[in-house]
């Protein structure tokens, strides 16, 4: 389903409606101080060899040098040389064994931190989890070029329903449908909305209320994203900035994203696809890797600048890393057993490198952590009692695998 | 030879069988069960359902659309005792059962997905009247799957019946996921790698032994015909390598809990009707494949009579006995044990007559219950004590929005009329004839595509968990398509009520239309507010538009309830 508007077309369309709330930076303001999520989510999964735990002039090493950071002692692969100059203020787990070399298996577990279905992704889960009294705008919103890859979609948000779904933001186009339709006056639809509120509290009364009441926050949303569509405007920002992040769609997105967490959107995720390289996969991850790194350096500059990055948790992970031994096509394959996952911001602790793999990568060392430990960390950072459960109707569920704990070592 | 008669046959010596046996019956033992269930876990049911919601929810899950305001007043009028088995019966008998058991078939058997290249996916009118074909002779479950499975697309095959095989781009891994997942409720996607830790009933052996029905096929372009087909190889073992444990497997097919099977000695140069070339496709004298169809699709084979009562369950109450439906396993007993053995029991009995089965599970009180909760309670889901809001689909969605403005039955009154006029002796019989009901869905189908796509969620999903999002309701505040639903046009409900001059019968007839039920006393003096200062017929739809849009954003109308 293609839509049929160019980016440029729904902006300059953006632009001349008539009637908007303005975009009030008040209300940057006032929403900016709560924690926030941002994840950044290397899809296909990148090669921890060529990026947080290099080995290089070993059997599997591949051809790139590691290369010294601003941390002492510690190298990241030479395709990251923007980020080496960040490294004391990121925190980096390389012994991540999350035993799922699969895609979609891979895209939900880490991001549920659970195998079992059916559990919110970090993002729904967060989004619920952080929410306030009178939030309007959506609590999760993913933004990704758009791709066949459809499972970076799945997961989303499980038993806590439609409210905590990750709204989707394609090709940095804002969702479709956010004009008034012309020839309606104002009167009109304000008792279309009457109508339907007064029916739907009508409907409250004698039924299960959470179906109706997370319909009902759907139209509440849609309103909030109508008022401030101005968020989705890039043209808003200075060529010079534009170029800062990258033309390409991962820098317009780490952009986009910058502007959602300002507005107050408590979680947004980034999808960077194409890291999925069974051949030539020293190739691909210098192509990956030039754009990752220098935007992940300008987004973190800038939060950190807007005073954003203190109650800002960043993630980037894949759904899992690529293995050591290299395929007769030049490739790396599907790899769970020994791969990395940094963090920065919020609640993290600045300049650490947290667990080691063996001298071929082929194997955790020591302090080896599961997708389940990353989960309560991620929470515990954002300041979530991750050994809290959900209760829904009733029914309790425990927020974060109780068979695993966070990662005190990473944790400010 | 058509298999089409005998099946029909029997299934209407099994129908009357079943009726025969009134008071036992499969919707009996469902109540008896449950009662003693709820009784065990103290859980309170609700009410039994009022005429309006069982006629709406009765029409939504056998027809896929809600009823006219016609039908409605006719059903609430109605004084007969027997009255809701009436319906039900009526319900089953109408076209629109096949053309929704053919959407809803659609959606469960090819979870909207597609191939890697589109255009190589089997139209899916073809498809559909495939289906709708096979629900209109009420064919077996089984009958059905085995053709699903055994087609390549070859015309002595049914050919449509391949999308669930092109729709999976004829992957093996993925094929064994969906076959496992979809016909026996089982997911050994863990086991592709590993023995599930998680589940001890999941072997990597089994899946390798689904595996091994599948491996040696793949997808087939014929660029010439322009048409997708399997090919298939005569040659090709399959192993496997736990990824824990290191320890080795070979495998022959194999069902889970089954023998592995064979294959036969053929003389060598002999293994192929016509061997695969660069251009052509495969076909071997013994296929692998197509003892899968001949194999797996029988009530003798664990999980298979269970999954399709499941199913059946879910499509009716909104969740399986066994949830998610396809994670049937140890540690994820049903909820009732006792309920979905009466139903495979009686699939089994009944040759997976999925239409006797819908039937009987549509005569349980269960079914039957109130969506409105007991006072005082809210009982879990998996008690089904009260009847779930379900978020309509998104089929069920267009339909009943089509409907509930007067474009669907103004579409087919003009269908009639042209009958009428050109052949006045086939009107009746059209009528009842899936084909042309068809072919006039199909007109409205292709000028709502816009109304569909809103609601429809990502390839790779069932309509198990259909939710609203904010981009649905962003879609009803403001797309033009919408709009076009609810303003005056020729034969449309608008047209109907603003024609009105006593508002009080306008209110009614909006509130029959929209919501299936008479208006209660506010609603309608609402209704007599907004119009009673309009005079002519313009100005009162200038003035029910709002209200109107206002019902058919409302969760009384989103949710099958």
């Amino acid at each position: 389903m293609q839509t049929s508007l160019t980016r440029r077309q729904a902006i300059a369309r953006l632009a001349g409606a008539a009637g908007t709330a303005a975009f009030a930076p008040s209300a940057i303001a006032t929403s900016a101080r709560r924690k926030q999520l941002l994840v950044l989510f290397l899809s296909g999964g990148a090669s921890q060899l060529e990026t947080w735990d290099p080995k290089p002039g070993t059997k599997f090493g591949g051809p790139f040098r590691a290369i010294n950071t601003s941390l002492d002692g510690v190298r990241i692969g030479e395709l990251l040389p923007h980020t080496a100059k960040i490294m004391h203020r990121l925190a980096v787990v390389r012994s991540v064994n999350s035993n799922l070399p699969d895609h979609e298996k891979g895209h939900y577990a880490i991001q549920a931190g659970r195998l079992a279905p059916g559990y919110p992704v970090l993002g729904s889960a967060v989004a619920n989890l952080l929410e306030q009294p009178g939030d309007v705008l959506p609590g999760y919103i993913t933004l990704r070029r758009a791709g066949p890859k459809a499972y970076t979609d799945t997961g989303d948000a499980g038993f806590l329903g439609a409210k905590y779904e990750g709204v989707r933001v394609i090709d940095g186009l804002p969702p479709e449908n956010l004009m008034v339709p012309a020839g309606i006056n104002a009167a009109a639809l304000q008792s279309r909305d009457a109508v339907r509120r007064a029916a739907d509290q009508r409907f409250l009364r004698s039924h299960a209320k959470a179906p109706i009441n997370g319909y009902s926050t759907t139209f509440d949303q849609a309103r909030a994203l109508m008022q401030r569509r101005e968020i989705f405007d890039l043209q808003a920002e200075s060529p010079k900035d534009i170029e800062r992040y990258g033309r390409h769609d991962f820098g317009k997105n780490c952009m986009l994203a910058r502007r959602l967490l300002e507005a107050g959107v408590p979680c947004v995720r980034v999808v960077h696809f194409d890291w999925d390289a069974h051949q030539d996969n020293f190739y691909w991850h210098q192509m990956r890797c030039a754009e990752f790194d220098r935007t992940f350096v300008t987004l973190l500059d800038d939060l950190e600048q807007r005073g954003m990055l203190e109650h800002t948790l960043v993630v980037v992970t894949g759904e899992m890393g690529r293995t050591p031994q290299i395929n007769n096509l030049g490739g790396r394959d599907h790899w769970g057993r020994a791969w990395s996952v940094a963090m920065a911001g919020c609640g993290i602790k600045q300049g650490i490198v947290h667990g080691a793999t063996n001298d071929l990568g082929t194997e955790v060392k020591e302090h080896e952590v599961g997708i389940g430990d990353l989960f309560h960390t991620y929470l515990t950072a954002l300041g979530i009692d991750s050994s809290a459960d959900y209760d829904l109707n009733g029914q309790t569920n425990p927020i974060a695998d109780p068979a695993a704990k966070p990662i005190k070592a990473v944790l400010a | 030879m058509s298999p089409r008669i005998p099946h029909h046959l029997l299934t209407l010596l099994c129908l009357a069988a079943s009726l025969g046996a009134r008071g036992e019956g499969l919707h009996n033992q469902i109540d008896v069960l449950l009662a003693k269930d709820w009784a065990a876990a103290k859980v309170r049911p609700a009410a039994m359902s009022s005429d309006p919601e069982f006629l709406r929810r009765l029409h939504l899950d056998l027809n896929g659309v809600i009823p006219t305001a016609a039908e409605t007043r006719a059903f609430l009028e109605d004084t007969h005792p027997d009255k809701r088995v009436r319906l039900i019966d009526q319900l089953l008998g109408r076209p629109e059962y096949s053309l929704h058991m053919a959407r809803v078939f659609d959606v469960m058997l090819i979870e909207r997905r597609l191939p890697a290249v589109k255009s190589y996916d089997v139209a899916v009118a073809a498809w559909r009247t495939y289906l709708a074909e096979a629900f209109a002779a009420n064919k077996p479950w089984n009958a059905l799957v085995r053709e699903v499975l055994a087609s390549d697309g070859s015309d002595e095959l049914q050919p449509a019946a391949v999308k669930f095989y092109v729709s999976r781009d004829a992957d093996p891994h993925q094929l064994t996921r969906d076959v496992g997942r979809v016909f026996l409720g089982a997911d050994l996607q863990c086991a592709q790698c590993h023995d599930d830790p998680r589940f001890s009933d999941y072997k990597q052996a089994d899946y390798f032994g689904i595996y091994a029905f599948l491996s040696r096929m793949s997808f087939h372009r014929d660029a010439k015909l322009n048409r997708s087909f399997i090919s298939e190889k005569a040659v090709g073992d399959v192993s496997f390598t736990s990824v824990f444990t290191t320890e080795q497997g070979k495998t022959n097919p194999r069902l889970p809990g089954g023998e592995m099977i064979a294959d036969p000695m053929l003389e060598k140069g002999k293994e192929y009707v016509s061997a695969p070339t660069s251009t052509a496709r495969g076909v071997p004298v013994y296929s692998r494949r197509k003892q899968l169809a001949e194999q797996m699709p029988r009530t003798e084979t664990p999980g298979f009579a269970r999954n399709l009562g499941n199913r059946l369950w879910a499509m009716m109450l909104g969740r399986g006995l066994v949830h998610p439906l396809d994670l049937h396993h140890a540690k994820n007993p049903p909820s009732h044990p006792a309920v979905l053995s009466a139903l495979e029991q009686w699939l089994v009995e009944h040759r997976c007559d999925i239409k006797g089965c819908l039937r009987e599970i549509a005569l349980s009180r269960c079914y039957q219950l109130s969506s409105e909760l007991p006072a005082g309670s809210e009982p879990m889901a998996d008690a089904f004590a009260v009847a779930p809001l379900r978020g309509l689909t998104p089929e069920q969605m267009r339909w009943s929005l089509l409907r509930a403005s007067g474009r669907l039955d103004a579409s087919f009154m003009r269908a009639e009329e042209q009958l009428k006029k050109t052949k006045p002796a086939e009107v009746e019989a059209k009528l009842k004839d899936w084909h042309w009901v068809k072919e006039n869905y199909e007109a409205l189908e292709k000028a709502t595509t816009t109304l569909i796509a809103a609601f429809t969620p990502l390839p790779g999903t069932d309509d198990s968990k259909i939710d609203p999002v904010v981009d649905h309701a962003l879609f009803l505040l403001n797309n033009p398509k919408l709009m076009d639903l609810i303003k005056a046009a020729p034969g449309t409900a608008f047209d109907r009520w603003s024609a009105f001059t006593n508002p009080a019968a306008m209110a009614e007839d909006v509130y029959l239309s929209i919501f299936n039920r008479l208006p209660l006393a506010d609603e309608a003096a609402e209704v007599v507010k907004i119009v009673s200062a309009t005079k002519t017929a313009k100005d009162r739809a200038e003035a029910l538009q709002p209200l109107v849009w206002g019902l058919l954003l409302s969760a009384e109308f989103r949710f099958n309830h």
